[in-house]
Parts: C-alpha cells; sequence; structure tokens
C-alpha cells in the first residue's frame, strides 16, 4: 500500500518522459535460482527450481543453466533429487510438510549454493469484487480478490493478479490489517469483460516479503522518489565463495488460487 | 550616536545600510532591525547613509552627548559625492571578519527570470556559488555540499521545515512579503545554530506605515496580492499577502476532477509603541492540496506565528525577543484503501538576542534559546466504513534543544578585525512511551551469512514520563573570522566554525519532499558534527566585486540508509540506519557588478561531497564496503551567469546561464529474472552520473508608462525558461517495456522550454 503512493505521486510528474541510450558498466554473472515449492489447497504441490544467470541490462534474453545438480534434503533425511525439464527448469515431487526445515543444495561450476527454508501458511482468497469506475482515474476496471488474516499472529503474503492484459504482483504485511478482510488489488489496462483472471495468494515470512517488497519497488519504479536502488540479496549463499553470491531465492509456501471472469 | 534607518516612501526598517564618518575612516552597518549605535569622539562630523538601491543621505551632527539620529533613505534622493561613498561602503565590507555571506534583496530576487515567470528566493539562492539544487524542480538546495536538511531556514526567525510547494515548482516564500534574505555558507556566526550547512534568514516586510499600499501580480500559473499600510500613522502598520495557484496545476492529463495547488497567506503587524519598544507579530499560512476523483488526497504545509519585541536598554544595547510557533503538517487519505496518514513536527522556540555596541571598535552579541520539539512520525486511521485498516500509531516523539552564545566583534587595528564566539547547545531527548529495547543496544544486524543488514527484533519496549530525559547531549561550538585588510580595496578572511545538528531528516529520496520525516537523536541515533574551515579573498573595484573563497568540511554522525531500507511509516528508523561521516571542500569565485545598466554576477564552484559508511566492525561491509562515495550532492562544476540590463526606463532584459555536472546517482549494472520479472543488478551506490544539468533562460519586463503620476503602476513579464529546450535528467528509470519485453532506459524531464507571461502591479 505504501508503494502505491509512490505511483501516484510519480504519475502527477511523470509527464515527460523520453526513452534514451545510456552507457551502463556490467558486472560479472551471478547465478539466479528460483526454487518455488508450492502446496496447493488440494494437497497437491508444484516442486519447481529455475536457475539462470544475470546478464547485462540491456540483453534482450537471460541465459538458462541447464547443467547443474539440484537436490533438496528435509531434516528428516529424504532426498529429493530435481531432474532438469527444460527451459532451466528442474523439477521433482516433493511435497512440503508443515514444520519440517528443507534444505536446497545447487552445484554449478563447482561452486555449491545452500539455503534452508520451511513451509508458511497461507489464507484462502475467498471472492471478487469488481467495480468498473475504479482506479486512480475513477473509469478503469478494478478488482478486489478478498481474504481474512488471521487475528494476533504476524503474517506476510506475496499476492499474484495475472492475465492477458498484464501482471500484478505485491507484497502485505499484516501490520496495518492484522485479523481483517482485507483484498489484494489487480488494475490493467483494457480489461474487458470476459478476461480471465488468475489471483494467487502465498503465505510467506517476513524476510522473503521484505525481499520482495523491494523488489518490486525496484522494477519500474524510480522517479524523483527512488529510495537508493541496491542490488536485493535473497535467502541463498554461495558455500564455495561468498563473494559470488547467487541471486533469487528459495521459498516454500501454501498457495490459494481463484479465477475470476470479468463481468 | 544611534539611531533606527528606514524607508522614506514606506516607513519599512533597512537592514545592511552603510552608517560612515569619512573623518574617522570608520562606519557601521544597520541590523535586522534597522537599528545601528556607534560611538565616536566627542566632535563635528559629516555622517554618510548609504545602501545599494537607495541615495546616499549625508548629514552633519555636532556630538557632545549621546544622540538618536532616526532616518529616512529614499529611492529617489539624489546622489552625492558617489564616488568617495562608494569607495568607503565597500571598504566595510572589505573589512567586515564576516566572510561566505551573500545577502539578497527582494528587489534582487525579483529581476531573475525563473520558470513560469514567477521569482523565487530559492532558484535565486541557488545561482550563487557553493549553491546548488536538488535537482530539477526541486526547490530544496544544498550548500557546500551538504544535504537540504542542513540548511536552517528562517522566516521571521520562525524555523520552515519544508520549503517547497508542488514538490518543489516554486518555494514557499511570497517575494512580495519578503524584504531580504541572508544566506550564511560559512562563518557561521555564534547566534545560529541547529543546522550543519548553512543558514538562510529571510525577513518579511513590516509593512507600510505612511500609506496604504497594494501589490500584485497576475501569472499563468500562480496570484498573488498584497495589502499594507498604516493602522496609525508612521506608529502601526499591517501587512497581509495572498498567494495562489489554479486548482488545474499539472493535471491536463486525468481529465476529471483532480486538483494540484498551493496556497500561502503572510501576515504581519508591527507596533512602534515609542522610540525605545517595538513589537511585530507575523504569521505564515501555506498549504499543498493534491487530489485524484475523490480517490486519493494530500495535503500538507508549514504554520508558523512569532512574537517579538524589540527593546532598546540603552543607546548600545539593543534586544529583541522572540516567541515563536512553528508547525510542519503531512496528511494523505487514500480512500480506496482506506487509509489516513498524518505526521508532523510541532515546536516552541523562545530567543533572547542582545546587541551590544561598546566602543567603536567592540560589538558584542550574546543570548539564549529554547525550543521544544513534538515529532508525529505517523499516525494511521481507517477511512470509510468497510475500510480493512487498523488504527496505528506511530510513536511520538519529544525534545528541548536548549543554547546560549556569546559573539563579538573587536577592531584590532586599521587593517585586522576579529569575530570569536562560543555556543553552548544541548539537547535532551524527552521521554516518549515504548522506546524499543535491542539485545546489546544494538537495533541493526549483521546478516554474515549474506553479507546484508537486517533488523533487530526488539527485545522488549520502555515507557518514560514526558518530563524524564531518555539522553541528553551537549556540545560546545567555537566560531571565529579574521580579516586582514591588504590595501584600501583587498583584503582576506579566514574563518572556522563548529555546528551541531541534532535533528535528522529521514528521506528516501535524494530531494527534500514531503514524505521527510525528522528524527531526534536519542539513544541509537548521535547529532551531527560540523568542522567548517575557510579562507577567502575579497576585492573591490569601482563597480565590481571580486570574491574567491576555498573550504573543507568535515562532518561526523552523518548517518546513512542501509540497502533496500524502507522508510515509510517506519516506527524505528534506528534498524536501517548506520553512523557514517561526510567531507566536503571546493573552490567558489565571485565576480559582481553591482552598479550601471548592466548588473549581474558570474558564479563558479568546483567542488565535492562526499560519504562514507564503514562497518562497525572488520566483518561488516557497511554501505559500498566502506569507501568514500559521492553524496546524492556532489556537483564538480557549477556555473551560473546572471544578468539584468536597464535598456531603457520602459525595459529591461534579464538572463540567466546554468551549468552543471549530473548528479551522481546508481544505474543497473545488470539485469536477471525473477517470478517471470526482470529485475535490475545494481553498482555501488552513486557511482555513475545523470548528463550535465544546463539552460538558458531570458526575461524582458515592459514598464508601460514609467513616468505616471498616477498611483497605478503596472510592468509586463515576458520570460522563456529553458530556450533551447534541453531535456535534463531528473532522474533515469531501468525497467522492461511490458509492449515490446525490452528494456529501456527511460528519461524523465520537467522542464522544457516553458514560455510564460506575469503582470504586476502595485498602487
Amino acid at each position: 500500500m505504501k508503494r502505491i503512493v509512490l505511483w501516484i505521486i510519480l504519475g502527477i510528474l511523470t509527464s515527460c518522459e523520453d526513452v534514451i541510450d545510456v552507457d551502463l558498466n556490467t558486472s560479472a554473472p551471478r547465478l539466479v535460482i528460483e526454487a518455488t515449492i508450492n502446496l496447493l489447497e488440494d494437497g497437491t504441490a508444484t516442486s519447481i527450481v529455475k536457475l539462470s544467470t544475470s546478464a547485462p541490462f540491456f540483453e534482450n534474453q537471460v541465459p538458462i543453466v541447464e547443467d547443474a545438480s539440484v537436490k533438496i534434503t528435509d531434516e528428516i533425511g529424504n532426498i529429493f533429487n530435481f531432474v532438469y525439464v527444460s527451459e532451466g527448469k528442474y523439477e521433482s515431487n516433493l511435497i512440503p510438510q508443515l514444520g519440517l526445515n528443507y534444505s536446497l543444495e545447487v552445484i554449478y561450476e563447482d561452486e555449491v549454493y545452500t539455503a534452508t527454508e520451511q513451509l508458511y501458511e497461507g489464507s484462502s482468497l475467498e471472492y471478487v469484487e469488481q467495480r468498473n469506475d475504479g482506479g486512480f482515474t475513477g473509469e478503469e476496471v478494478e478488482l478486489k480478490a478478498f481474504f481474512t488474516d488471521p487475528a494476533g499472529i504476524e503474517n506476510y503474503y506475496f499476492f499474484e493478479g495475472l492475465s492477458e492484459r498484464g501482471d500484478h504482483l505485491d507484497a502485505y504485511d499484516d501490520e496495518f490489517f492484522d485479523g481483517n478482510t482485507i483484498f489484494g488489488l489487480y488494475l490493467a489496462d483494457d480489461l474487458t469483460s470476459g478476461d480471465e483472471v488468475v489471483f494467487n495468494l502465498y503465505g510467506v515470512n517476513n524476510q522473503f516479503y521484505s525481499f520482495m517488497y523491494v523488489l518490486l519497488q525496484q522494477t519500474g519504479s524510480g522517479g524523483p522518489f527512488e529510495t537508493q536502488p541496491a542490488t536485493v540479496r535473497g535467502n541463498i549463499i554461495n558455500e564455495t565463495n561468498r563473494d559470488n553470491f547467487p541471486l533469487g531465492y528459495f521459498r516454500i509456501s501454501e498457495i490459494s488460487t481463484l479465477t475470476y471472469i470479468v463481468q | 550616536m544611534s539611531g533606527t534607518i528606514s524607508e522614506e516612501e514606506t516607513g519599512e526598517t533597512l537592514f545592511g545600510v552603510n552608517v560612515i564618518i569619512p573623518a574617522l575612516q570608520s562606519g557601521t552597518i544597520t541590523n535586522e532591525y534597522g537599528f545601528y549605535s556607534i560611538t565616536l569622539p566627542q566632535g563635528e562630523y559629516e555622517v554618510y547613509y548609504s545602501s545599494l538601491g537607495f541615495g546616499t543621505k549625508k548629514i552633519e551632527i555636532s556630538l557632545s552627548q549621546n544622540i538618536n539620529n532616526d532616518l529616512s533613505l529614499s529611492t529617489n534622493t539624489e546622489e552625492l559625492d558617489e564616488i568617495l561613498i562608494k569607495v568607503d561602503i565597500e571598504k566595510l565590507n572589505i573589512r567586515n571578519p564576516q566572510m561566505s555571506v551573500n545577502r539578497l534583496s527582494s528587489a534582487t530576487i525579483k529581476e531573475i527570470p525563473v520558470v513560469f515567470g514567477e521569482a523565487d528566493v530559492i532558484k535565486a539562492i541557488t545561482l550563487l556559488p557553493g549553491v546548488t539544487n536538488a535537482g530539477e524542480g526541486a526547490s530544496g538546495f544544498n550548500v557546500r555540499g551538504g544535504a537540504a536538511d542542513q540548511n536552517l531556514i528562517l522566516l521571521d526567525e520562525a524555523t520552515l521545515y519544508n520549503s517547497s510547494h508542488l514538490f518543489g515548482f516554486f518555494s514557499v516564500f511570497n517575494p512580495d512579503a519578503i524584504k531580504d534574505l541572508t544566506l550564511y555558507k560559512g562563518g557561521i556566526p555564534a547566534r545560529y545554530g541547529g543546522r550543519i550547512s548553512s543558514v538562510l534568514d529571510i525577513y518579511q516586510k513590516d509593512g507600510n506605515n505612511r500609506m496604504f499600499r497594494a501589490s500584485g501580480g497576475i501569472g499563468l500559473i500562480a496570484s498573488r496580492l498584497l495589502l499594507e499600510g498604516p493602522i496609525i500613522k508612521e506608529k502601526a502598520s499591517f501587512l497581509v499577502g495572498g498567494r495562489s495557484s489554479y486548482a488545474h496545476l499539472f493535471l491536463p492529463l486525468f481529465n476529471n476532477d483532480s486538483k494540484a495547488y498551493f496556497y500561502d497567506l503572510n501576515t504581519k503587524v508591527s507596533y512602534n509603541i515609542n522610540k525605545n519598544n517595538k513589537v511585530f507579530l507575523s504569521g505564515y499560512f501555506g498549504r499543498d492540496v493534491f487530489s485524484i476523483s475523490d480517490t486519493f488526497s494530500n495535503t500538507f504545509g508549514n504554520a508558523t506565528l512569532n512574537l517579538r519585541w524589540n527593546h532598546l536598554y540603552s543607546d548600545k544595547l539593543f534586544s529583541n525577543l522572540s516567541l515563536i510557533y512553528s508547525d510542519y503538517y503531512y496528511g494523505l487519505e487514500l480512500s480506496f484503501v482506506g487509509f489516513q496518514f498524518d505526521s508532523g513536527i510541532i515546536n516552541y522556540n523562545f530567543k533572547y538576542d542582545l546587541a551590544h555596541y561598546i566602543s567603536k571598535n567592540i560589538e558584542l552579541r550574546y543570548g539564549l534559546n529554547s525550543i521544544y520539539y513534538k515529532f508525529n512520525p505517523g499516525d494511521v486511521q481507517p477511512v470509510g466504513e468497510n475500510s480493512g485498516i487498523n488504527p496505528y500509531k506511530l510513536t511520538n516523539k519529544f525534545a528541548f534543544e536548549n543554547a546560549i552564545y556569546l559573539d563579538g566583534e573587536i577592531k584590532l587595528s586599521d587593517e585586522l578585525a576579529v569575530q570569536g564566539g562560543l555556543r553552548l547547545s544541548s539537547f535532551n531527548r524527552l521521554g516518549q512511551d515504548e522506546l524499543n529495547i535491542y539485545a546489546n543496544d544494538n537495533p541493526i544486524i549483521y546478516n554474515e551469512d549474506l553479507n546484508i543488514y537486517e533488523k533487530a527484533n526488539p527485545i522488549g519496549t520502555e515507557s518514560f514520563s514526558r518530563n524524564e530525559t531518555i539522553k541528553s547531549f551537549a556540545n560546545l561550538e567555537p566560531r571565529f573570522a579574521f580579516s586582514y585588510q591588504l590595501d584600501k580595496n583587498a583584503s582576506i578572511k579566514a574563518s572556522y566554525n563548529r555546528m551541531t545538528q541534532y535533528i535528522h531528516l529521514i528521506s528516501n529520496s535524494t530531494s527534500p519532499t514531503p514524505f521527510d520525516i525528522y528524527a531526534p537523536s536519542g539513544k541509537y541515533i548521535e547529532p551531527q558534527l560540523a568542522d567548517q574551515i575557510a579562507i577567502g579573498y575579497f576585492k573591490a573595484f569601482e563597480n565590481y566585486s571580486f570574491e574567491v573563497e576555498t573550504y573543507y568540511k568535515e562532518v561526523k554522525n552523518r548517518v546513512d540508509y542501509v540497502d533496500d531500507a524502507d522508510l515509510i511509516a517506519n516506527n524505528a528508523v534506528e534498524q536501517i540506519l548506520l553512523n557514517g561521516e561526510a567531507r566536503a571542500y571546493g573552490l567558489e569565485i565571485l565576480f559582481r557588478k553591482t552598479e550601471g545598466n548592466l548588473q549581474g554576477w558570474i558564479a563558479y564552484t568546483l567542488s565535492k561531497s562526499e560519504q562514507r559508511t564503514p562497518g562497525r566492525t572488520e566483518i561488516e561491509t557497511g554501505i559500498n564496503n566502506g569507501q568514500w562515495y559521492n553524496s546524492a550532492w556532489d556537483r564538480t562544476h557549477d556555473i551560473s551567469i546572471t544578468a539584468q540590463y536597464q535598456f531603457t526606463n520602459k525595459w529591461t532584459f534579464g538572463a540567466n546561464m546554468i551549468y552543471q555536472t549530473g548528479r551522481p546517482t546508481t544505474y543497473p549494472s545488470g539485469q536477471y529474472v525473477y517470478n517471470y520479472t526482470v529485475i535490475p543488478v545494481y553498482e555501488d551506490r552513486n557511482s555513475s552520473r545523470l548528463s550535465p544539468f544546463h539552460h538558458i533562460d531570458v526575461s524582458a519586463t515592459w514598464t508601460p508608462k514609467p513616468e505616471s503620476i498616477r498611483r497605478w503602476k503596472g510592468e509586463w513579464v515576458f520570460s522563456i525558461y529553458n530556450i533551447y529546450n534541453r531535456k535534463n535528467a531528473a532522474s533515469i528509470s531501468f525497467s522492461e517495456n511490458t509492449d515490446t519485453g525490452q528494456n529501456e532506459a527511460v528519461r524523465l524531464s520537467i522542464f522544457g522550454i516553458i514560455p510564460a507571461i506575469t503582470y504586476n502591479f502595485k498602487f
């Protein structure tokens, strides 16, 4: 919500924008690990690790990594080996359980990358409310996907609204809405009747919330109110060479999904 | 001999009038309240009174006892023995140990062309050497490599916390209501304190006590009207000035009922009770309002109220007592998320200052100052019936700042004058609710695995009563300056000052915006300490002056934010701050022409401003691995040229040229994809620069009937800002174009070429 405020102010000022050429420095490529295990409400799970490397800023594509070894070990000794599928994706049949620690190990170019995580509970998406006079201009279709936050405990959420018209991602801390029914907001240009929007709500921890919050600020923001930007560090460590730290995150979440057809 | 000098036509007291006795090669200058006092041997003298923009007046006195000589100067007085006087005046400035100071009158400010044709105090001072602006469209300013929050901004002695309207498009000072301003960049006298970089001391007019007058202007963006006149002729006067912009400003983008406007109101009542007593009551109220179709509204601004009493104990002892209330408010309502946020700062300020003219060669100033602060960092309230927001209050903070000072100016010989002062300041952080307690008193933890800083979890909180002191600080601030006259028209000066600043601006951006929240020093944040030395050479020619100064400044306890800090509505800023240091040094050259049809100046500054935030232990990285990095207000080169040319009595032309090295910024050095989103990889903080900032502006002022004897006088001001339409980058953002999938650098530039027309009137 804090970020929305920034966006509005930027909107007022952003009247003369143009695309320019800028000579940028290029830093050495780093391994990017997107290790995501989602426990669905029906008890099944998706467990995928995507590997790529960072690239110069103006390149069209980032290189994928096909030849790494990926496994997760839980604290009671089960080992889940991830198999390479395609496009940098490695998969396994892991179904996460509450209260267990899971340790990720990726070996790439003789360097060992590790992280330990556990499953975080989320809340269920309940219903979607549509307004046709929403947004900042009062003329956009605005969707609100509601959920109820459990009272008395700290919760953090990662929210996605996905459609052909555009994706909206957000991260929430229940500091301001503990115990209340609250919503994730979805706005997109040209959203019209019949469009399908998929909402996902993930339970995450404080560390992932902070990670995602800053990361979202760095995508397309800027302007006179920018924070000092810096490369965001996730929760994965390079055990072999600390300075060659990886980018990305290892996250295990409960996910609630709701699909909505725009009326 | 003592007295008060005022302006003939309006009764306005005049600051900085030279009072010269050529026979003794001696003289003095009137103070902020127009008062002067000089001790002379008995005898008969010719005394000259002179001030730039006014005629010179000569009187003959026969001095056998203390006499009072109140006098008024007129803009129309015939000039007397011009050459002789000028030389003497300039010698006075050359001889005065005060250096690193610039004074601008309201008239000078109005002659400088600016964007939208609206005269602007802060845009005018950024044309001076050593002063840069915080970025295009930003009204805040930076002095000698210091941050914008390190400037003490005083309006009739009341502190202002925010100097900008409309996110910096205008400054909060109505140029019609202002008498003059003084900017101290170094060698700051001991009577000022509380900020470490500069003092901008602005005085409002007292109001015309001879006759009723109105003045105003109608412009494309804003209009203003000022009324002033006597309540009791030559005894009491009032001034009321209002200014407002039009509501549609900047919002042609949104074709609905959105608003963005500002207004401000200046008021003052002055009363001359008798020769020895004067009282002033002045107030300022300004607000900015933004709203977008009922979904979003934002209001912020300053308010000050100030009661002052000038009292003469004797011909040699002048005093001023001030009682000041000052308030800054920031409110935000987001009705579509059911959210209202209020924050602010309130202070009560008591000041008592005395000026003691002991002898011809010794002048003392002493006094005291007490400020009580209440900080409201934020209050979140639900709005509307269906709001899912819980009320949330960020903890209020309280503090008490006190100071006493003594400052003396002594002429040791005809060539050498010294100014020495000492200020003792103290700061008591007073009791509050729920002050966080951390293990080992450490609010910020270093994560050795990830090499990042993380917020420490408080292990408890502690509440204190309001009159308890949680933490106190005291500092001695020595100030010293001398001038040595090399010959009749040249001198060298040197100065040293130590300054202390007890409140810190917690801002996530590089320019001051209303999101800014001040945090007082306390258990986890130390006060900022600055030491500055400066050396200068000053030379006066007949119609020109030339100044060159060099300075070096060091600041201790300059806090900076760790990477990825979240500052908005943060109740524990100590969890995201690291203590560091700053340094700045530079060379400033000012060449100024003050007489004739062509007037103006050329200012050049070569400077460096850096910051360093090392880790607290050997393992910690600090910021940028503990290396020095450019501060956001580092500008290697800064050139400003401003000129006004009186072509005929109907036409006056003005022009500005500004060139500055680009602002330091942080660019991406790569990209990666996470959660199907392109994320930049960044280089070290502030290791790149925006492209250089430059523009040229011109203006023409047409007075259709300069000789008209009618009371109504009008003039048209035509101006063009940024005449060659330079697209100066306010910022560059790097992101993926969602239509093409290609990464782009998008430049945001605020002002292209802007023609404007303003009509100003007076009657």
